[in-house]
């Protein structure tokens, strides 16, 4: 008997979940307040669509913001510092041994200095987001090809020239990547700190309707969060493939020091 | 009319590049190490010239300074009468051992790289590529990506690249190493073709002895380092070179002074 | 720039971070309601450890991070080297955990809550869940680092599996293998402070979010360079035992 293609079994596991999803809670296998029946969860989404697009509007707000903050610094410093032997033999060590504290104790500190509306959350999920960019880039701008602006030296091209036919071409892919760790977590950071404090946004609702064990709107909350990522994850990793083959993995290609934290970017 | 089969009674233009004791040194972990002692040779125009010597003694380096990519220490270098302060595209091509084509670029566009860096305009960028392109037998195979080309294919995007401004000198470091041994010889052929066909002068430094005998007018053997021109030997196989020379025993005797000289000099 | 001069930079660096956060709250130039003084919350943090919540805090944290850490790593690492071993089921659930690292984990802690309430089990099985997953695809990434020619060339001088596994995976994964020690005790740490944050009370967490509920900042700050000291010096020290393994590594 011929195996299904892989990509056919993983839509009929998640098909299977959905099913499982239905019907575990409708016959009380799992208590709805566990896991309330996903037909309930869509109705209540489809009902209650405002408040939940609202909230959705604040988290979406905070998140472009925060990303502002984790993409922009985060690959401008992952490029000095990868890029200048200098900042990164200096500096390089010292960020990736600060990527061991969870940020988010750092949290409480921020509502104590922004209180607890969308600017707390902004900073919070910028800082959350900032340091695995800038490691990821750090570690992409290693991986630009030496021997490629040899080759330009060589036809002449001026050092302003290097720099915009050579390097900003070789980083994208590295940028790319980048914006999309940046996305993630930024996502992921707003969200935990939208549970943990806050008035608004979909973190919020999660908790709120908690606290009222009120769990067809804590899983429709749930569900909103998980399209929300995946969906950036799906998007972003399309764009991302359309340049990868710019990637210039020559012979030479460095062994860069990459944390797994590259391609698993959040404890979260 | 290639320049090789005129008359010696000629008197000799211009040589294409003048190296006169020329001498190298740089700074190593311990100390200034020299890498190349009192360097003197002429490559005349039109002539394919071969460096060989065993790993680490300077022809790599050499080659660079040629193209103007590196300075020398002492001494004097002139390409075209002038000497190299900077990377002159117009007087040297250059084509390394790791294609280094650009991924982000088609063929095409790699190859009319440094007329877009002059700022040539795209009518003629695109003629000039396409007549380099169709030379080094890639018609059609404008359109790819890198990604796409073979090593070999590769490789001749880059010879292109490096003629595409029409410069008298070719600088090729070890081009086709990187290259499996039948596509080695399958370029090394293609490569007398195409200069055959442009009566460039070419210095190139491989570390195959087959290679050098097969392609050259004249081998320069080195030294270790500090490297020094240790002999100049004339390869006076005809012209067009064919595979069947390979068997002969006068390619076999010259093989054989290359390696002894370049074993007396390690 | 030599290994000394390297570090010899770095302190000074610290030390000016150090000597601005002394000076700048002293001199009122930041407030020092937000920011209290460093030598302030020094002291303060001395204060606390000496204070018997405190110390139980610390206990419980401590004490969920190891089960927890006990629970994910053999359990992830077992399903980590099955997927690699097996193509087939890599190949169908590779692209999955790729999406489920997308996802951020604490939106699952309210189920936690829900089924176990907000005691230490339900502490440990959120952060043992948030861990999990880094630990698979770390233990599938260590599998297939081992490169097939050393394996070839053990299996034609007649190696057993058990010969295999002890003398060509184990010593090759082992570089590998502390770093996925050390990256899953972060993931772990972390989703033991969130779990301690959002509802509990116990553990350095919730007590950090009640500092900082209740605008105590000193000891706040306290329990933060508290917290940030030992995640950073576990750390280094599994990074310290990386470095001795992996000289070989190309």
């Amino acid at each position: 008997m011929k195996r299904p293609a892989p990509s056919t079994v993983r839509w009929l596991i998640l098909a299977a979940l959905l099913v499982f999803w239905e019907l575990f809670p409708r016959t009380g296998i799992i208590p709805e307040l566990f896991l309330p029946a996903l037909s309930k969860v869509v109705v209540v989404l489809a009902r209650d669509w405002h408040e939940y697009a609202s909230e959705l509007a604040v988290t979406l707000y905070e998140v472009f913001f925060a990303m502002l903050i984790a993409c922009g610094c985060g690959i401008l410093a992952g490029a000095l510092v990868g890029g200048i032997a200098l900042l990164r033999n200096l500096l390089l060590p010292v960020f990736s041994s600060l990527y061991a504290v969870p940020i988010v104790i750092l949290y409480p500190i921020f509502t104590a200095w922004f209180g607890i509306g969308s600017q707390s959350k902004i900073i919070f999920a910028g800082v959350y987001g900032f340091f695995p960019v800038m490691l990821s880039t750090a570690a992409g701008i290693r991986t630009i090809d030496e021997q490629l602006l040899l080759a330009a030296r060589s036809m002449g091209a001026t050092v302003p020239q290097q720099i915009m036919r050579v390097i900003i071409p070789a980083s994208i892919p590295t940028v790319l990547t980048g914006l999309r760790l940046g996305g993630a977590l930024t996502i992921i950071g707003v969200v935990v700190s939208e549970m943990l404090t806050s008035s608004a946004g979909i973190g919020y609702l999660v908790t709120r309707y908690r606290t009222i064990l009120d769990s067809p709107h804590v899983f429709g909350a749930i569900v909103m969060i998980l399209l929300l990522s995946i969906m950036f994850d799906v998007l972003a990793r399309a764009v991302e493939r359309r340049t990868a083959v710019w990637q210039t993995a020559g012979r030479k290609q460095r062994e860069v020091e990459e944390p797994i934290g590259r391609a698993a970017p959040a404890p979260v | 009319m290639k320049p090789n089969l005129t008359v010696v009674h000629e008197a000799p233009a211009r040589p294409a590049i003048e190296v006169a004791g020329l001498n190298h040194t740089y700074a190593g972990r311990e100390g200034d190490v020299p890498a190349l002692s009192d360097i003197s040779l002429t490559v005349s125009a039109g002539r394919f010239v071969v460096l060989v010597g065993p790993s680490g003694c300077g022809k790599t380096s050499l080659l660079m300074m040629m193209a103007g990519l590196r300075h020398q220490t002492s001494g004097k270098l002139d390409v075209q009468g002038q000497p190299m302060a900077a990377p002159d595209p117009d007087r040297v091509g250059v084509v390394f051992q790791e294609a280094s084509l650009f991924p982000w670029l088609s063929a095409l566009d790699n190859i009319a790289f440094p007329l877009a860096l002059r700022g040539t305009p795209k009518a003629e960028q695109h003629a000039r590529s396409t007549e380099m392109l169709n030379l080094v037998g890639l018609t059609g195979f404008g359109a790819r990506y890198p990604h796409e080309l073979s090593g070999g294919m590769k490789q001749r995007v880059s010879i292109a690249r490096g003629l595409v401004q029409d410069p008298p000198v070719l600088l090729m470091d070890e081009p086709f190493a990187a290259l499996d041994e039948q596509t080695r010889m399958t370029m090394g052929h293609e490569l007398l073709r195409i200069w055959s066909q442009t009566s460039k002068t070419v210095v190139f430094v491989t570390h195959s002895l087959t290679e050098a005998v097969y392609l050259a007018d004249e081998v320069l053997v080195m030294s270790a380092r500090p490297g020094r021109i240790i002999d100049r030997i004339t390869v006076n196989l005809p012209r067009p070179r064919t595979y069947e020379m390979m068997g002969t025993e006068t390619f076999a005797k010259l093989r054989d002074r290359i390696w002894q000289q370049i074993r007396k000099g390690e | 720039m030599t290994r000394f001069q390297i570090i010899a930079i770095r302190l000074l660096l610290l030390a000016l971070v150090l000597a601005a956060w002394e000076t700048l709250p002293r001199n009122n130039i930041v407030n020092p309601m937000l920011l209290p003084p460093l030598t302030d919350v020094l002291k303060t943090l001395i204060q606390i450890v000496q204070r018997a919540q405190v110390q139980e805090a610390i206990l419980v944290t401590a004490a969920e991070v190891i089960v927890a850490f006990i629970i994910a790593v053999p359990l992830g690492a077992l399903i980590g080297v099955l997927i690699a071993e097996y193509e087939y089921a890599g190949q169908i659930f590779k692209p999955l955990l790729f999406y489920v690292f997308s996802v951020p984990k604490s939106i699952f802690l309210p189920m936690f809550i829900l089924i176990m309430g907000i005691g230490f089990q339900q502490k440990v099985a959120y952060a043992a869940f948030s861990t999990l997953f880094v630990v698979i695809m770390s233990a599938t990434a260590a599998v297939e680092s081992v490169k097939a020619d050393h394996v070839l060339v053990a299996r034609s001088y007649g190696a057993t599996r058990m010969q295999i596994l002890t003398r060509v995976y184990v010593p090759s994964m082992m570089p590998i293998l502390l770093e996925t020690l050390r990256i899953s005790m972060i993931f772990n740490f972390t989703g033991v402070m969130i779990a301690e944050m959002y509802a509990s009370r116990t553990g350095i967490g919730h007590l950090i979010a009640n500092w900082g509920e209740n605008f105590q900042l000193p000891q706040l700050f306290a329990g933060v360079i508290l917290l940030a000291a030992v995640a950073i010096t576990f750390n280094e020290a599994v990074r310290f035992l990386e470095n001795r393994v992996s000289a070989w590594r190309t």
